[in-house]
């Protein structure tokens, strides 16, 4: 459970996020709204690059702003990038080895934890290869991969499916969707494909100037006039 | 990844390889002045593979390299004469020391953007450059800063290397070493998380890397390298002059790594070949020396502008181009 | 507030603790003569950041531009010339230099993070230094200044007019480019771009000018320090150009951004510099003082800072 409590942040006289507030309960949550709307704000808050000026945020009931940042990870935080950082001069394995090193446990153990993540993104055959040499799908699911190991239990996505096409933002969204029966771990995504997220998520945040207009169930919040007003668009009729 | 470890690319045969020949033949074949300029260049290609690698993974800069060297030539110098101990023991304790002693130069910057650590080495080097020459080097004088004025005390050098020939040997096993050691980190832990602090610093947090450990145990490793070299240079000369350790040197061996290239092996080779032997070429035959910082500083406009890594990464494509047009695989 | 009264109380401290007991008329000559230095150092600095902030470059071959106009300078006047024309091809060569590397070589590299942008003025430093130092041999020189005879009387003090020059030339530039980016169209200019370069582009803010007008500003400040770095320090081409060491110190302190700190603790540092003089076990190494204080300054700036990340470039 993610529960995100009155998060406020200002940058001088902008406020990014004005007093945020929702608990995401389902496996898949989403983070909609235009762009400014302080969606990447929110996640940068909770991966610890930026400071709230007031509020709280509970990764199942513990308090994640309390944590030195780089520790996050270790407390089952996982962060993807809209743009996918993958190092160009470690192989695949080793892209995703990175997230184990600093957790405790068997150099075995880890491994092995790295090759079923491997499978399971399909990236076996890729596994020795420099991420400079990956297609940007590719570098995407080596990001993904990297996420699932080590015992995760809140996955973010910001704009995964950023520069995919359809086949390939479909399959993301089948690896996302198969995420919390694969490690149990809730996942947040960010995107403007509407189209993904409605099947990928099964509840939604809608930010606006910082402000949360709505959330709940995404069949309640795509349905919303004030998210269609600010975000999705209403149909005009020409008479 | 035990294999992984031990596995020998082609680069590392051929840095192997170069090894050998460094160790068997060139003190062999050299004259006296000629074993005096390798084995100054081989204790600096210690201290550019030191500041190189920083530099080539990290994107770190370091102005004070040679710097350091003078710190880790002054404990060995002083433990030279104060003490009774084996070489090797001032040389580990030189090293160390000169690694704590970087990482206090280097404190105020290493939280912050990698600008700063190269502003703050900068201006260490200016200050490191004054102690030196105000509190000059230990030549068997008493008190602490153990300077006098007259003849030398005589230095101990390593009791297994007792001529020239020999202790060029020593520094060329004790490079080979510090390479070595470099290579071991970057197929470890620590070389991934600096490939990923490289990549962005941000996603090496959000990976769960401690990216000021990380970036703090990199300059360590150049501290370490540099105490080692300079450590190697005091046994190489029984002394040590200040001049050698000003801040348009420590400049000078950054930019002929870049030049050279840091990724390999290959990079301080090159570096310390274009730092000591082409000016003892160019002084043999009566040209002047200062063209050399010109050259230098062109090179290092040259590597910045199109060959972001030097001179050993365009040998390396030309090399691997080479191999796949004969059926090599890389 | 707090922090600027802490720095100045511990300065005052400081030179208080260094002056104790002698009469002021000893202390007063190195207070002088450390103000006099201290705003070269705060020059240089100042010239540092406002070319940082206007192009994103960290200009570290600016004390080697000094370096080679004044060798020209020198030279020029040996040739028998009006001292005048003397200094102003001093000041015509380091801009020169400035505005070309600033013209042809730094767009080259605009697109780089800062640091290789900074790492590529020092081989432009090398080369300036190899250059000058190929061309005169490296014999004791001077360079002397018609004030360098004048005496003028300043609280009690007989300060030579070239330091009173140094010193008035500080406060008044430092004047004028605050005046200049606070009050003209092309300051303005300068302070959108130095604020947020793409977005200015974007709004039509001509970069190109406005980068050339910061390093025809640059240009100037290094033929001016270095004129007077060569008087009052030594003319020697390496210790001129390494004057940048300082000129860093003080920037930082102003952390590359506030160019009134960037005066304060460049002079404050000329002054320490200089007193320590007065105190027999430190004077051997007073020329460290400007590292040690700009050293603190960032220790004691980043003292609640976690790491921070690079923005842009």
């Amino acid at each position: 459970m993610i529960e995100i409590e009155n998060v406020t942040v200002r940058f001088g006289g902008v406020v990014a996020l004005n007093d945020v507030s929702a608990v995401f309960t389902t496996p898949v949550g989403g983070i909609i709204g235009p762009n400014g709307a302080g969606k990447t704000t929110l996640m940068n808050v909770v991966s610890g690059f930026l400071t709230s000026n007031s509020g709280r945020i509970l990764v199942d009931g513990a308090d994640i702003l309390s944590v030195a940042p780089f520790r996050r990870a270790q407390r089952g935080l996982r962060r993807s990038f809209q743009r996918e950082q993958i190092a160009d001069d470690l192989s695949v394995r080793d892209n995703i080895q990175v997230q184990l090193d600093p957790l405790p446990g068997p150099a075995s153990a880890k491994r092995a934890e790295v090759e079923r993540m491997l499978a399971v993104t399909g990236l076996t055959d890729q596994a020795g290869r420099r991420g400079a040499e990956l297609t940007g799908f590719e570098r995407r699911l080596t990001d993904v991969a990297r996420c699932l190991v080590g015992k995760p239990r809140l996955i973010m996505f910001d704009e995964p499916a950023g520069g995919l096409s359809v086949d390939e933002t479909a399959r993301l969204g089948e690896l996302i969707l198969g995420i919390h029966a694969l490690t149990g771990a809730q996942t947040l995504v960010i995107d403007h494909d509407v189209e993904l997220i409605s099947r990928v998520c099964n509840e939604m945040l809608v930010l606006d100037f910082g402000r949360r207009i709505a959330f709940g169930p995404t069949a309640d919040v795509l349905a919303d006039h004030n998210v269609k007003a600010a975000y999705l668009g209403t149909e005009e009729v020409l008479a | 990844m035990n294999a992984a470890l031990f596995r020998i690319t082609p680069t590392g045969w051929a840095g192997l390889a170069f090894a050998a020949f460094a160790f068997i033949v060139l003190p062999s074949v050299a004259g006296s002045f000629w074993l005096s300029v390798l084995t100054s260049a081989a204790c600096f290609a210690m201290a550019a593979s030191g500041v190189g690698f920083m530099y080539a993974r990290l994107g770190m800069v370091s102005l004070t390299q040679v710097g350091l060297m003078g710190i880790g030539g002054w404990v060995a110098l002083r433990l030279n004469y104060a003490f009774a101990f084996p070489f090797e023991v001032n040389l580990v304790v030189a090293s160390i020391v000169t690694m704590a002693f970087g990482w206090l130069l280097a404190l105020p910057a290493l939280r912050l953007r990698g600008l700063y650590l190269a502003l703050v080495t900068l201006m260490a080097a200016g200050g490191l450059e004054i102690l030196f020459a105000t509190f000059k080097f230990p030549n068997g004088g008493d008190g602490f800063w153990g300077v006098k004025l007259g003849s030398l005390e005589p230095f101990r050098g390593p009791a297994l290397a007792t001529t020239p020939e020999a202790y060029l040997r020593y520094v060329v096993a004790c490079v080979t070493l510090g390479f070595l050691f470099i290579e071991a980190h970057l197929r470890l832990a620590p070389g991934r998380a600096w490939a990923m602090i490289r990549r962005s610093e941000a996603a090496a947090m959000a990976a769960g890397v401690n990216v000021t450990l990380y970036k703090t145990w990199a300059f360590g490793i150049a501290g370490l390298l540099a105490g080692a070299a300079g450590c190697l240079l005091a046994g190489s000369l029984g002394l040590l002059d200040s001049g050698t350790f000003r801040s348009p040197e420590s400049i000078m061996i950054f930019a002929l790594a870049v030049v050279g290239g840091a990724r390999s092996w290959l990079g301080p080779i090159i570096a310390s070949v274009l730092y000591r032997v082409v000016p003892a070429f160019l002084a043999s035959w009566g040209v002047n020396t200062n063209l050399a910082y010109m050259i230098f500083g062109a090179g290092l406009l040259h590597a910045l502008i199109t060959a972001p890594n030097g001179i050993a990464g365009q040998i390396h494509e030309a090399a691997g181009m080479a191999a796949r047009k004969l059926g090599w695989r890389p | 507030m707090i922090n600027w009264f802490a720095y100045l109380a511990a300065m005052a401290a400081i030179m208080l603790w260094l002056s104790w007991g002698k009469p002021f008329a000893i202390s007063g000559i190195f207070i002088a003569s450390g103000l006099a230095v201290g705003s070269l150092y705060a020059l240089g600095g100042i010239g540092m950041v406002v070319l940082y902030r206007a192009t994103g470059v960290l200009n570290f071959s600016s004390g080697a531009a000094g370096a080679a106009g004044a060798m020209i300078a020198w030279q020029v006047a040996k040739w028998g010339a009006w001292p005048p024309v003397a200094w102003a091809s001093c000041i015509l060569t380091a801009v020169i230099l400035t505005v070309g590397y600033g013209r042809l070589v730094a767009p080259l590299l605009a697109w780089r993070d800062t640091v290789v942008k900074a790492v590529a003025t020092l081989g432009f430093a090398l080369i300036i230094l190899g250059l000058v130092s190929f061309l005169w041999k490296d014999d004791p020189r001077s360079l002397v200044l018609p004030t360098d005879e004048i005496g003028a009387r300043f609280l009690g003090l007989r300060v030579t007019v070239t330091r009173l020059i140094a010193f008035g030339a500080c406060l008044g530039i430092t004047l004028g480019i605050w005046l200049f980016l606070g009050r003209t169209e092309t300051g303005l200019k300068m302070r959108a771009v130095a604020n947020d370069r793409d977005l200015s582009a974007l709004l039509g803010v001509p970069i190109l000018k406005v980068e050339t007008v910061a390093w025809l500003i640059a240009g100037l400040l290094a033929g001016f320090t270095g004129l007077m770095f060569a008087n009052l320090i030594r003319l020697e081409p390496v210790v001129l150009t390494f004057m940048v060491i300082p000129s860093v110190a003080a920037a930082l302190t102003g952390r590359l951004n506030n160019t009134a700190l960037v005066l304060v603790g460049g002079l404050s540092m000329g002054v320490i510099e200089s007193m320590l003089t007065l105190s027999p076990e430190l004077k051997g190494v007073r020329p460290i003082a400007p590292f040690v204080i700009a050293a603190l300054v960032l220790l004691y700036n980043q003292r609640a800072a976690r790491l921070v990340f690079a923005e842009r470039g």
